[in-house]
């Protein structure tokens, strides 16, 4: 009877997920012919991708966009969850507001931001930019701006995520604690350093991990921004992924990178269990 | 701008990527087609000339009583043809740019023609039908449309600054300047450019816009041999100073447009539209387009300024595509053998605002009586005199994406060494050339 509840569920995923990637799994082992035949290679896909220095840089780039998007995403959603704690209904207005960027579309995101980068003295950024005696900068335009500008948006687009994390975070700390430090004369400074921070440890560890690994499958902002350029500087492992399957027409190579990136996600998943699991049982 | 473009591009690739994880003939053989089902046709058109192609196709109904079933794909067209491929199930007739023959025909994805067995096949120009023939020699397409790359000026802001229509390369650069720092447009703002490029390395625009001035500096991607091979010539003396110049455009007199380095051809037009830059080299097709967002009087089409080797410009054109798998290869060949007859020639030629026949392929279509208008004269004597195709090798498409890679990074870098990145350039496609087998040994 469970069995038939999830029936449904079950065959949408094993269409639309199981046997699509399975079916990954073989094209990687081809070079895919769709009309001439498909050539077995073994491994050889594989090997193109270890070795094609797009792909390392790719992987280079996406590391620091997962690390700087994450890390970015913490400190500024912390900063935002400290501003934004309590009962008022005004603060749960502002929350809401600041919560936006979050159910907004990436690919919105991304459109938006790619009018605010403009890189002309009269783009948007640029103009404010202007007012304190800065710029105008290059943003998405230049190869030494353009990853930190594609940061930026995911910490845009993470923090307030974060931070509502942290505010049920901040909520679950007992109030007497920061009475008890405040009646031993601790400053804010060192109720938050000392009280704070080390309360929030479990939030955090959890929001590192999820964010960790799904920022190694970071794609939309980067694709709508950018499309990986200017000169390759902003490329991560999707999008050479896309370019290679549908524009060097290389599904096999595609396929070989996307299983990779798949036991990379699962590698640091399951270690993020067991960690976690063993943390608990000890 | 291009918010739908983009958006659009977005969703492809997402689709795209499900597709490549579920498409393969292991797990999805193809579906064996219905001859009865109407004859699936594809071109790569926006709204405004699919409207012309319906109209095409509505003729075509009506002469022979074959059904079409018609979509006009504007964006992201090869990688859905690309898809449509891995899962084995092609549309029947594909109307798309010449370049793309050597791919298809690589993949095994168009079935071979006899120009000899298409009805009207000899009123065909010859040069059109070479560009439906792939490096083994034999044709795998059926031409329909060409064209040459023309440059649009800002006519209006070229006579307030009081300069002449430029003829060479240094007087394209003064122009551009002027239009960059004298501010045509008289806002008082310095928010116009010389040069409108469209720079992304996307389908590898950024050579499709660069390879006419490679040539025009004696320059070139791939040079021929002479034997029916081909040598690379990407690294030679004369295309180290071409592209030097043109380095010269993004990094010392800076008269290109703010983020062409990442601007596709859809995303350009509006910079040309709306006052933003004043010189677009570019396919003729948008004079429609641009007669009524700019306005007729306010630009025009000049000849090629001449580098130091000459005029030529990229001329290329669309052919019509017979897909492999149709169950219906008569009314395949039925609709090709109409495209190309003087009626639908010049429907196609007709279309506003768009022409979705550029210059006839027809030689009994007379371009000068169907446009009556000196600039398509201009572009019909252009694509005569100067215009020339990408190179004949089996597939073009892995050169023109890594030439459009490395120029990207050299104007993106503004690196002095560009004779460097071009060497490695070279080397890359050597290799390429290589693997294709069409280098000289």
């Amino acid at each position: 009877m469970p069995w038939l509840f999830l029936a449904p569920a079950l065959v949408l995923f094993a269409l639309f997920k199981y046997v699509p990637m399975v079916e990954g799994v073989r094209l990687s082992l081809y070079e895919v012919r769709p009309f001439l035949g498909d050539v077995w290679v073994g491994l050889d896909n594989y090997a193109s991708v270890l070795t094609d220095p797009l792909f390392r840089t790719a992987a280079g780039h996406t590391l620091l966009l997962a690390l700087g998007t994450t890390f970015g995403s913490m400190l500024v959603g912390f900063g935002l969850a400290l501003l934004l704690e309590g009962q008022a209904r005004t603060l749960w207005f502002v929350r809401s507001a600041v919560f936006l960027p979050v159910v907004t579309a990436a690919a919105v995101v991304g459109e938006i931001w790619r009018m605010l980068y403009y890189p002309a003295p009269d783009g948007f950024v640029n103009t404010l930019l202007s007012w304190v005696g800065l710029g105008p900068w290059p943003f998405l335009d230049s190869p030494d701006t353009s990853l930190w500008s594609v940061m930026a948006v995911g910490v845009w687009k993470g923090a307030p995520y974060d931070m509502v994390i942290i505010l049920a975070g901040l909520a679950g700390i007992d109030r007497q604690q920061y009475e008890a430090a405040a009646i031993d004369g601790a400053s804010v400074w060192q109720r938050l350093r000392h009280v704070t921070v080390p309360a929030l440890r479990p939030v955090a560890s959890i929001l590192l991990t999820l964010a960790a690994i799904r920022g190694l499958r970071v794609f939309t902002e980067v694709y709508v921004l950018t499309g990986g350029g200017p000169a390759n500087s902003t490329t991560v492992w999707m999008t050479t992924l896309i370019s290679r399957g549908f524009e060097k027409q290389d599904i096999g190579v595609a396929s070989a990178a996307a299983v990779l990136l798949f036991l990379v996600t699962l590698a640091l998943t399951v270690a993020v269990r067991v960690y976690r699991a063993r943390k608990e049982i000890g | 701008m291009g918010t739908s473009t983009r958006l659009r591009s977005l969703l492809i690739a997402v689709l795209g990527v499900v597709g490549l994880v579920g498409a393969g003939c292991g797990f999805s053989p193809a579906a064996a087609k219905d001859p009865t089902a109407p004859l699936e046709v594809w071109t790569r058109s926006n709204a405004a000339s699919a409207k012309v192609y319906e109209a095409i196709f509505a003729a075509f109904e009506q002469a022979t009583g074959i059904e079409v079933d018609y979509k006009a794909v504007p964006i992201d067209f090869d990688k859905w043809i690309q898809r449509r491929a891995a899962a084995r199930n092609l549309p029947d007739v594909l109307i798309n740019d010449t370049g793309m023959l050597g791919l298809y025909h690589s993949q095994g994805l168009v079935t071979e023609i006899q120009p000899t067995s298409i009805a009207g096949g000899t009123d065909i120009t010859d040069r059109a039908w070479d560009s439906a023939r792939a490096s083994d020699g034999h044709h795998y397409g059926v031409p329909f449309s060409a064209q040459a790359m023309v440059t649009l000026v800002r006519r209006d802001w070229r006579e307030k600054l009081g300069r002449p229509v430029p003829t060479t390369w240094a007087e394209l650069v003064e122009l551009a300047t002027a239009f960059t720092t004298q501010d045509p447009d008289g806002d008082g703002q310095a928010d116009t450019y010389g040069m409108l490029v469209p720079g992304t390395t996307d389908r590898g625009y950024l050579s499709w816009w660069a390879a006419s001035y490679l040539w025009q500096g004696g320059g070139d991607i791939l040079a021929p041999t002479g034997d029916g091979g081909y040598r690379v010539a990407v690294d030679s003396a004369e295309s180290v100073a071409a592209v030097r110049w043109l380095r010269g455009l993004f990094c010392d007199s800076k008269v290109i447009q703010p983020g062409a380095l990442t601007t596709s051809t859809a995303d350009a037009h509006p910079f040309f539209e709306t006052g933003k830059a004043g010189i677009y080299l570019t396919g003729p097709y948008n004079f429609g387009r641009f007669d009524k967002s700019l306005g007729k009087d306010r630009y025009e089409v000049i000849p090629t300024p001449a580098g130091p080797a000459g005029t030529t410009v990229l001329g290329e054109g669309e052919n019509v595509y017979l897909m492999a798998g149709s169950a219906r290869p008569d009314a395949q060949r039925a609709l090709a053998e109409f495209l190309i007859s003087p009626p639908a020639q010049q429907i196609g030629m007709r279309g506003q605002p768009q022409p979705v026949v550029r210059l006839p392929v027809n030689r009994t279509v007379d371009v000068h009586a169907t446009y009556q208008d000196p600039r398509w004269d201009l572009v019909a004597s252009s694509y005569a005199e100067d215009a020339r195709p990408f190179p004949n090798v089996p597939n073009f498409q892995p050169f023109r994406q890594q030439t459009a890679e490395a120029l990207n990074t050299i104007f993106a870098s503004c690196t002095d060494d560009v004779p460097g990145e071009l060497g490695a350039l070279a080397t890359a496609l050597t290799a390429e050339l290589q693997a294709q087998g069409m280098a000289v040994p």
